[in-house]
C-alpha cells in the first residue's frame, strides 16, 4: 500500500498538491466547517493521518527528485525526497498528528479553535514545503512564511496586548532575514540554488559570512540564542498546544534539519575549526543561560519554555562539533526533545485545564488526583534530565562524548546544564505533584473552555480526559522505547540517513562518562534535598542558587530584561533612529530655513545693488565685461 | 492596431481631463464615473499592448517633425509593466476617492488633476524622446503641486510649493543632462541612442532629476511633508505614480538605453543604502501615520533603486517586481491610513489604538499590505526583496547586501510598530465605524492582490524578466 501511495505522490505535481496544498485546504475546511466538535475532530484526525501516511510512504520509497518551474531558476520548485528529508517529514507529521489530537480536546469549547487549527495546518504546509525543497530560495519561501502563522497564533486572544507577537515577529523576522542573506550569499558562491548540486563550500571569506547567516537563521528558528526570548513570553500568552507544537516540536525539527544540511551538505565544516568552536560556544551558552533561567521560574509553562531553549543548546553543541557522534547525537536529541518536551507541555496543559493555572505556587498534591498525568511527567522529566534508560540519557551521552572530544570546557558546560535541568525538574515535579493540595476549596477560577459551573475547587480536580491523556501517554511511552530500543532511531534511522556507517546505539561506550553523568544527577538530587530543607518548600528549593552571592545580581538583571536580545536590539534601533531623526531635521532645516533665507538674502542683496546709482551700474558693467573678457582669454590660451 | 492602444492609454486620460470639469458642473456622479472610465481605459489599453509584446513585436510608433526633430512611442516590457502598474493602482484610487472625497469641494479640479497625472505618466513611460519625457515629467510635477495643495490651507500650500520646487529644480538639472546628451549624439531619440556610452557628468546631472522625483536622500524631504494632501493623493504620489517616475527614468535611461560607467553600480547603491537606513530610522520615530508610511516609501524606493542600479539581470527583475508589489501594497497602506484618518480625525498614532475591533477589514487589509512590504512570504514583496538583495550580492557587494538586510529588519520593526499602535492594544475610539464600503473594497482589492502577486508570481515575473535584456 505504501508503495502505491508513494507512486501516486511521485506522479506529476501530486507531491505539491498533497504535501503542501492539501494541509492548507484541510485547515481551511476545519476552520470553516468545524464549529461542530465531532466534525472538527474527525476532520483533524483524518487529514493528519493522511499527511502521516503520505510522509511514511515517501520515507519507504526509494527517493524522488523533480523540478517544477516557478518564478525563475532561483525559485523553481525543486523537490528532493531522500532519506533524511523524508524522515523529518515523518517526524513532523507524527508530531503534528499527536499535538493536534491533544489540541482539539484542549480547545474543545474555545471559539478560536477553528482559527488555531487553520494556522496549524498552514504551518504544516509550510513545514512540508521547506523539508521537501531542494531549492534554497523556495525553502526560504516556506520557512519565512511561518512568520504569518506564528504571529496569527500569538495574536489569538492577545489583540489588546500584542507584546509577545511583536517580539516574536521582530526576532524571528530578523533571523529569517539573516537566513535570506545567508542563502543568497551561499547561492551566489555555489553558483546554484539546488542543495543537491552544491559542491561543499569552504567556510572562509564571503562564504563564511554566508555560513554564519544561514546558521543563525536555522538555529534562530530552532529557538537558539540570540533569537529565543519570545518563547518564554509566549508561555504566558499562547495556547498550550501551540507551545507543544511550535517551540516544543515543529520549529526545532525545521531548524535542526537545516542546521544539519548546512554542516553536512552545503559547507565544508570541519571539526576543530574556528567556526566549529564558535557554534559550540553558542550551543553551550544557550544551554547554560536558558537552564539557569528555568531554574528560578515559578510558572510551569515558563519553566518548560526555558528548557525548550536550553535543549536546543545541546543539539547545537552536538552538531557544532562536526563529529559524526556529535551530529547523530544532536539529531537524536532533537527527536527525543520532540517526544519529551511535547509531553511536558501537554502535562502542563493538562494541569492548567484541571486547576486553571500553571503557577507552581498555587498548585500541589496533584499526584493522587492526576496519576496518569504525573506518570507522564515522571517519564518525560526523567528523560529530559538524562536519567537512564530513558531516551534523553542516550542522546546526551553522545553529545557529552563529542563535546569532550572537542574541548573540556564544552563538556563542563553541558554537564552544568544537565545538573540544573535535573534540579529544576525535581523542583517542578515535587511542587506540582507532591505535598498537599494548595488550591482553596472554592478557587473560583473560571477555566478556559470549561462550563460555567465548573469553577474548579481543589476537591474537584481530577484526571484529564482520555483525549488528552492518550497523546501524552504515547509520547511518554516513546521516551521509554527510544531509550531502551535506541538501535531503531540511532542506527536504522539517523546513521542510515546521514550515510554514517559507525554504530552509536546501545549502552554508551564510555563508562567513565556515564559514571560522571550519574554523579551529576545524584548531585542534583542532593542539591534539591538541601534546597528543600533550607527553604522549607519545593517551589523554593532552588532559591539558594537564585540568591547566591554574585548570582543574585545577575539574575536580577536577567529578570529585568537587560540581557534580552530583543531589548538590546530595540535599544540599538532606538538609538540609531534618534541619529536619523537628527539628520532628517538637519535636511529639513536646509530646505525649509536655509534655502529660504539664502533666497531672501540674495534677493535683498541684489535689490540693494539696484538702487538707481549710475556710477554703480557703470562699475557693474565694467566688472562684468572684464570677467567675460577674462573667460575668453582663458579659453584662447587653453586652445594654444 | 497596437498603436491605437498606446494612443488610447495616453490620450484618453489627457483629453478626458479637459472634459471632466465641464461634466462635473452638470453632473458630479457622471464626472466620477468618467474619471474612473478614463483611467481604467489607460489600464485596459496598456494591457492590450501585452500580446504584441509577448509575441516578440512590441508596438512602435515614430513620427518625424520639422527641424530634424522626431517623437515616438514604444511599448516594450518596461513601458507596459510601468503603465499597467500605475494605471491599475490609479483606477483603484479613483474608486476609493468616491468615498473619501465625497465631502470636499473642488472635486472637479481633483478628478481632472488625477486624470492628467495618469495621462502624463502614460505619456512618459511610452515616450521614446527625451524632450517628451521631460515635458510629461513636468506635467506630473504641476499635477503634484495642485494635488498636494488641494486643501488650500497655508501649510498645505507651503508644502506643495516645496515639493514642486525640489522636483522641478531636479528636473531642470536633468534637462541640462539631456542637452548634454544631445550635444554628444545629435538626437533626443532614445532608440537611436541605444548602447551609447555617456560620460559620468551627464549621468550625475540626470541623477539629480531621478533622485529628486524618487525622493531619495538627500532630496527626499518633500515627500513626508506631502502627507498633508488628501489620502488618495498621497497614495497616488507616494505609491503608484510620482515617485515611480524617477526609478522608471533610471531604468529607461541607464538600464535600457545608455551604457554608463561601472562606478555607478556602486555609488548609486551606496546612496540608496544611506537613503534606506535614514528614512527607516526616521519612520521609527514618526508619530503621524502618513509620515511613517511616507518614510517607509523613501526606504523602499531605495530598494528599487538598488535593484535597478546593481548592474545585473537579477537585480533589475527584482527592482521591477519591487515597483509592482510596492505600488500595490503601499497604495493599500496609504488608503488604509486614509480610512483611519477620515474616521478618527487625527493622524497621531499615539492617540490611536485597538481600532481592529471597529475597523476589522481595514486592519486586515493594512496587515496584509504591511506583510508584503516587509517581504514575508507568500506575499509578492518577498520575491522582490529576495531578488534585489540577490542582485547586489551577485554583483559582488556583500556588505551593501547586509546593509539592506538591516534596512529590511527595520522595515519589519517600524511597520509592526505602526500596526500595533493603530489597530491593536486598548480601544481608544469606541464609537468609530468601519470606513465607507467603496473605500474598504478598494483597500481589500489591493491587500488581496498583494497576496495573489506572491502566489501567482510567475505571471508578473515573466514580464519583469524581459526588462534589462541587454545586461
Amino acid at each position: 500500500m505504501l508503495n502505491s501511495v508513494a507512486f501516486f505522490l511521485m506522479s506529476g505535481t501530486n507531491i505539491i498538491w498533497f504535501m503542501i496544498v492539501f494541509p492548507a485546504v484541510a485547515g481551511t475546511v476545519v476552520c470553516l466547517f468545524g464549529k461542530n466538535y465531532a466534525i472538527r475532530s474527525v476532520a483533524v484526525l483524518l487529514s493528519s493521518a493522511f499527511n502521516l501516511l503520505f510522509a511514511v510512504s515517501l520515507y519507504a520509497s526509494e527517493g524522488f527528485n523533480a523540478v517544477f518551474p516557478f518564478v525563475s531558476p532561483r525559485f523553481d520548485m525543486a523537490v528532493s525526497v531522500y532519506e533524511l528529508s523524508s524522515m523529518f517529514l515523518v517526524f513532523a507529521a507524527a508530531a503534528f498528528l499527536i499535538v493536534c489530537l491533544y489540541g482539539i480536546v484542549f480547545l474543545k469549547d474555545e471559539k478560536y479553535a477553528g482559527r488555531f487549527m487553520l494556522y496549524m495546518y498552514i504551518s504544516l504546509s509550510m513545514i512540508n514545503g521547506a523539508l521537501l525543497s531542494d531549492n534554497l530560495g523556495v525553502m526560504l519561501f516556506f520557512w519565512e512564511g511561518l512568520l504569518c502563522t506564528l504571529v496569527g497564533i500569538l495574536l489569538i486572544n492577545n489583540m489588546e496586548n500584542p507584546k509577545t507577537a511583536v517580539k516574536a515577529l521582530a526576532l524571528s523576522g530578523t533571523a529569517d532575514l539573516l537566513l535570506m542573506l545567508g542563502i543568497i550569499i551561499t547561492v551566489y558562491r555555489a553558483g546554484t540554488p539546488y542543495i543537491s548540486q552544491v559542491e561543499k563550500l569552504p567556510v572562509a571569506g564571503v562564504s563564511a559570512a554566508g555560513f554564519v547567516c544561514m546558521m543563525l537563521g536555522a538555529l534562530g528558528k530552532a529557538g537558539c540564542m540570540p533569537f529565543h526570548s519570545w518563547i518564554p513570553d509566549a508561555a504566558k500568552d499562547a495556547p498550550t498546544p501551540f507551545l507543544a507544537a511550535f517551540p516544543g516540536a515543529l520549529e526545532k525539527l525545521l531548524g535542526i534539519y537545516l542546521a544539519v544540511r548546512i554542516v553536512v551538505d552545503i559547507y565544508d565544516y570541519k571539526p576543530g575549526s574556528k567556526m566549529s568552536i564558535a557554534v559550540m560556544i553558542l550551543g553551550t551558552l544557550t544551554i547554560v543561560s536558558a537552564v539557569a533561567m528555568a531554574l528560578i521560574q515559578k510558572d510551569m509553562k515558563r519553566l518548560l519554555s526555558y528548557h525548550a531553549i536550553s535543549q536546543v543548546g545541546y543539539m547545537v553543541l552536538g552538531i557544532g562539533t562536526a563529529l559524526p557522534i556529535g551530529i547523530v547525537g544532536g539529531l537524536f536529541h532533537m527527536i527525543n526533545n520532540v517526544l519529551y518536551k511535547s509531553c511536558l507541555f501537554m502535562v502542563a496543559g493538562s494541569i492548567e485545564k484541571q486547576t486553571g493555572t500553571t503557577d507552581l505556587r498555587k498548585i500541589g498534591g496533584l499526584a493522587k488526583r492526576m496519576p496518569v498525568t504525573m506518570a507522564c511527567f515522571t517519564v518525560s522529566g526523567l528523560a529530559i534530565a538524562g536519567v537512564p534508560p530513558f531516551n534523553g540519557f542516550f542522546s546526551k551521552e553522545l553529545i557529552f562524548d563529542a563535546a569532550l572530544e572537542s574541548n573540556m570546557v564544552f563538556y563542563m558546560g553541558a554537564l552544568a546544564g544537565a545538573f540544573m535541568t535535573a534540579v529544576s525538574f525535581l523542583k517542578m515535579g515535587r511542587a506540582a505533584f507532591a505535598g498537599e493540595m494548595k488550591l482553596p476549596v472554592d478557587s473560583g477560577i473560571q477555566l478556559p473552555g470549561q462550563n460555567k459551573d465548573a469553577g474548579k475547587t481543589g476537591r474537584n480536580v481530577g484526571e484529564s480526559s482520555l483525549g488528552m491523556l492518550v497523546p501524552m501517554g504515547f509520547m511518554a511511552v516513546m521516551c521509554v522505547v527510544f531509550g531502551i530500543a535506541n538501535t531503531l532511531p540511532l542506527d536504522k534511522l539517523l546513521s542510515s540517513a546521514l550515510g554514517i556507517h559507525e554504530s552509536f546505539s546501545g549502552w554508551p561506550h564510555s563508562t567513565m562518562l556515564v559514571v560522571i553523568s550519574i554523579a551529576v544527577l545524584l548531585l542534583a538530587v542532593c542539591d534539591h534535598i538541601y534546597g528543600f530543607k533550607k527553604s522549607g518548600s519545593a517551589i523554593n528549593a532552588a532559591d539558594h542558587i537564585h540568591y547566591a552571592p554574585g548570582l543574585r545580581r545577575i539574575y536580577h538583571m536577567a529578570e529585568e530584561g537587560l540581557f534580552d536580545p530583543y531589548n538590546l536590539m530595540m535599544r540599538g534601533i532606538e538609538a540609531f533612529s534618534g541619529i536619523c531623526v537628527r539628520i532628517e531635521r538637519g535636511i529639513a532645516w536646509i530646505y525649509d530655513d536655509a534655502a529660504v533665507k539664502l533666497t531672501d538674502g540674495t534677493g535683498n542683496l541684489l535689490s540693494r545693488l539696484n538702487n538707481g546709482s549710475l556710477s554703480r551700474y557703470l562699475a557693474t558693467a565694467i566688472i562684468g565685461t572684464a570677467a567675460v573678457a577674462l573667460i575668453f582669454l582663458a579659453v584662447l590660451l587653453q586652445g594654444r | 492596431m497596437g498603436g491605437n492602444f498606446i494612443f488610447a492609454s495616453i490620450l484618453v486620460p489627457l483629453v478626458g481631463t479637459c472634459f471632466l470639469p465641464v461634466i462635473g458642473k452638470k453632473n458630479s456622479k457622471l464626472r466620477d464615473v468618467a474619471a474612473l472610465a478614463f483611467i481604467a481605459t489607460a489600464f485596459i489599453s496598456s494591457t492590450l499592448a501585452l500580446p504584441h509584446l509577448l509575441s516578440g513585436s512590441p508596438v512602435t510608433l515614430h513620427y518625424e517633425l520639422p527641424l530634424g526633430l522626431s517623437f515616438g512611442f514604444y511599448a516594450d516590457a518596461l513601458a507596459v509593466f510601468m503603465a499597467m502598474t500605475a494605471s491599475f493602482v490609479g483606477t483603484v484610487i479613483v474608486f476609493y476617492s468616491y468615498g473619501y472625497m465625497a465631502e470636499y469641494e473642488n472635486q472637479n479640479e481633483y478628478y481632472a488633476m488625477i486624470c492628467l497625472f495618469i495621462g502624463a505618466m502614460m505619456g512618459l513611460v511610452f515616450s521614446t524622446n527625451l524632450i517628451f519625457i521631460y515635458a510629461f515629467w513636468e506635467i506630473s510635477a504641476i499635477c503634484c503641486w495642485r494635488l498636494i495643495g488641494f486643501y488650500r490651507e497655508e501649510i498645505t500650500i507651503l508644502r506643495a510649493n516645496k515639493a514642486f520646487i525640489v522636483t522641478v529644480a531636479g528636473a531642470l538639472v536633468m534637462l541640462v543632462g539631456f542637452v548634454g546628451i544631445y550635444g554628444q549624439t545629435g538626437t533626443f531619440d532614445l532608440a537611436a541612442m541605444k548602447g551609447t556610452h555617456i560620460p559620468p557628468w551627464i549621468v550625475v546631472l540626470i541623477l539629480f532629476g531621478v533622485l529628486s522625483k524618487s525622493a531619495t536622500f538627500p532630496m527626499h524631504n518633500w515627500l513626508p511633508d506631502a502627507g498633508v494632501a488628501p489620502s488618495p493623493v498621497t497614495s497616488l504620489l507616494h505609491a503608484a505614480v510620482l515617485v515611480k517616475i524617477g526609478v522608471y527614468a533610471y531604468a529607461r535611461l541607464f538600464v535600457e538605453t545608455f551604457n554608463i560607467d561601472k562606478m555607478f553600480t556602486v555609488t548609486v547603491p551606496v546612496v540608496a543604502a544611506v537613503s534606506a537606513l535614514i528614512s527607516a530610522g526616521a519612520a521609527m520615530k514618526a508619530n503621524d501615520i502618513k509620515r511613517v508610511i511616507a518614510y517607509s516609501t523613501i526606504s523602499q524606493l531605495a530598494f528599487i533603486l538598488l535593484g535597478l542600479s546593481c548592474g545585473n539581470k537579477t537585480g533589475v527583475t527584482g527592482g521591477m517586481l519591487y515597483i509592482l508589489t510596492h505600488s500595490v501594497a503601499k497604495g493599500g497602506l496609504f488608503l488604509c491610513a486614509g480610512i483611519v484618518e477620515h474616521n478618527v480625525h487625527t493622524k497621531d498614532i499615539t492617540k490611536m489604538g485597538g481600532l481592529y475591533k471597529r475597523m476589522p477589514l481595514t486592519a486586515l487589509a493594512f496587515m496584509l499590505c504591511a506583510f508584503s512590504i516587509m517581504g514575508i512570504p507568500p506575499f509578492g514583496g518577498f520575491f522582490a526583496k529576495y531578488l534585489v538583495i540577490d542582485g547586489i550580492i551577485s554583483s559582488g557587494n556583500t556588505i551593501l547586501g547586509a546593509v539592506f538586510i538591516a534596512g529590511a529588519v527595520m522595515t519589519v520593526v517600524y511597520l509592526t510598530r505602526l500596526f500595533v499602535k493603530v489597530f491593536l492594544g486598548q480601544p481608544t475610539f469606541p464609537h468609530v465605524k468601519e470606513g465607507d464600503r467603496r473605500m474598504v473594497v478598494s483597500v481589500m482589492i489591493l491587500a488581496i492582490l498583494s497576496l495573489l502577486l506572491g502566489i501567482f508570481m510567475p505571471i508578473p515575473s515573466g514580464l519583469a524578466s524581459l526588462v534589462g535584456g541587454g545586461l
